[in-house]
């Protein structure tokens, strides 16, 4: 790592730039990742439809985000509150519940549907955890050919709803760290050694990415792949990710102290 | 105290010895033996859960108290609540375990928290008021796997268990640490695959010691209704019940001791 404040913001720089040219290849993964996970848990289960929901702290609800399956569809943009129905229940207990005969009791079936998008016979859902806590709801509506889910259907989808969190997650740190890095520029962008604004900081971009050397053997490339191991990073080191970053911020505002601006 | 004693040899030492007994001999033992009447008369239930409908049918009559927990930052209060019930699966745990023990009385705790924070101590602070409200069964059909928590609900573990109070948990569905379900002064349940709620096994490998039932089961649920549930939530009020027989049958069981004897009566696993 370059010790020099001046060397610093060009650095962030072209780490960003990295990132940007990755982001702008291969779009960003979330919501493909929400989408293979219903397809996977329809296909895991042979199930009439899957859904997702996930939780919006700033709203304090659960919010369909995606849905697989025909009978599925009507479910998506719904949103609940975090500790109302079935949904709800698991999200606030990290409890999984699975249900079946669902349609029998006629009020609690009409609340299924008006959550679930239809009434189905049997139903699972589970929670969308990790060690760091729980992202959402992931429900499997009835198995085509059997009457209802057994023990062995809530352990399968616990685990599976453990790995779709493991991979939602991730999508979201690689999201975080592109913009985080982003606002960092934007934020000491006054202070570049060419004086280039904030505002154009996209054009910029796209002008640098068009003349980048793909095979470049600068140093500053072994750093830009430091920040791609972050992609795999948790939260915890997120933080610490940020933390050092501030201390680099604050050496460059130093920096810029000592050169009389 | 004598000095030259530490403390904690006193009771085994010269006139405390008075206040000890043994156990009762090891006579072979049954259901009709360990359940007695097996009404429940005198258990108090609480259940941590989203709270219990009071005049479900499958609860009626044993409800004798409702709270909830309310989170405010780092702050936690036990509040009166109504008995409602905005889930259902309170008032099926409540329901199984009224079914098994009739005349026992339910506490209901309402422990739903909307963020990870507020979700663990709201659940830690409705033990503890369980603890301190007279229960002498804790029914959680839920549990907690916040590690900030560890050490509370190890300390609550422990208060209940030297208080005389039994805590019967659901253990999580899959292998992952969850609190209180995985300590070793509770009754974990997870769910059996017979389709029969007097069966129940002993398991001699912890943490899970116990299987009941929990594969489609008759279960009460919200708006006085009925459904089909599955899961080791469903198995643990199973256990509750059984445990309310025998502490009624028994008062002076300690929870070591009706630990023992659900699993001297357990169903024979051959």
């Amino acid at each position: 790592m370059t010790d020099e404040p001046d060397q610093l913001i060009p650095t962030l720089h072209a780490v960003s730039l990295r990132i940007e040219a990755a982001r702008r290849l291969a779009p960003p993964a979330g919501g493909a990742v929400l989408r293979s996970i219903v397809d996977a848990t329809v296909a895991l289960f042979g199930a009439e439809a899957a859904s997702l929901a996930l939780y919006d702290p700033g709203t304090d609800r659960l919010v369909f985000e995606v849905a697989a399956g025909e009978h599925g569809q009507g479910v998506v943009g719904l949103a609940i509150g975090s500790t109302e129905g079935v949904a709800g229940y698991v999200f606030s207990t990290g409890q999984p519940l699975a249900l079946s005969d669902v349609a029998r009791d006629a009020r609690f079936g009409r609340e299924t549907a008006e959550q679930t998008g239809y009434v189905p016979r049997s139903l699972i859902a589970v929670p969308l955890v990790d060690d760091h806590g729980i992202l959402g709801v992931l429900e499997v509506l009835d198995k085509r050919d059997e009457a209802g889910f057994d023990l062995r259907d809530v352990e399968l989808a616990t685990v599976f709803a453990r790995q779709a969190t493991v991979a939602i997650r991730s999508s979201r740190i690689e999201r975080d760290t592109a913009s985080l890095l982003r606002a960092v520029l934007v934020a000491a962008d006054d202070w570049t050694p060419d004086g280039r604004s904030g505002g154009g900081l996209d054009a910029i971009i796209a002008a640098e990415i068009d003349a980048l050397d793909a095979d470049g053997d600068d140093p500053l490339w072994a750093l830009a792949d430091e920040i791609a191991l972050l992609r795999a990073a948790d939260p915890g080191q997120l933080e610490i990710v940020r933390d050092l970053l501030a201390v680099l911020v604050q050496r460059a505002d130093r920096g810029r102290g000592a050169r009389g601006r | 105290m004598s000095p030259s004693l530490p403390a904690w040899s006193e009771p085994f030492s010269g006139d405390h010895r008075a206040a000890l007994r043994r156990l009762a001999p090891f006579d072979p033992i049954d259901r009709a033996w360990a359940f007695g009447s097996g009404d429940g008369e005198g258990a108090v239930v609480a259940v941590v859960d989203s709270g219990v409908e009071g005049d479900h049918p499958a609860v009626a009559g044993c409800l004798r108290e409702s709270v909830r927990v309310e989170v405010d930052g780092d702050d936690a209060i036990v509040v009166p609540d109504e008995p409602i019930d905005a889930v259902g699966h309170g008032t099926a745990c409540a329901g199984i375990i009224v079914g098994l023990a009739p005349r026992a009385t339910v506490l209901s705790i309402r422990v739903l928290g909307s963020d990870n924070r507020g979700k663990g101590l709201a659940f830690a602070t409705g033990l503890q008021w369980a603890i301190e409200h007279g229960a002498s069964i804790v029914n959680m059909s839920l549990s907690s796997r916040s590690e900030s928590l560890y050490a509370t609900l190890h300390e609550l573990t422990d208060r209940a268990y030297f208080a005389n109070i039994l805590l019967v948990c659901a253990a999580n569905n899959v292998a992952v640490a969850s609190y209180p379900s995985l300590f070793a002064a509770v009754v974990s349940v997870a769910a059996h695959d017979v389709r029969d709620p007097d069966v129940w096994f002993y398991n001699p490998r912890p943490p899970v010691e116990f299987g009941a039932y929990g594969l489609d089961v008759d279960v009460a649920w919200k708006a006085g209704g009925r459904i089909t549930a599955t899961g080791n939530s469903f198995a643990a009020p199973h256990i509750t019940g059984y445990a309310a027989r025998i502490r009624a049958a028994h008062p002076s069981a300690t929870p070591f001791e009706v630990k023992t004897i659900l699993a001297a009566t357990a169903t024979d696993p051959g």
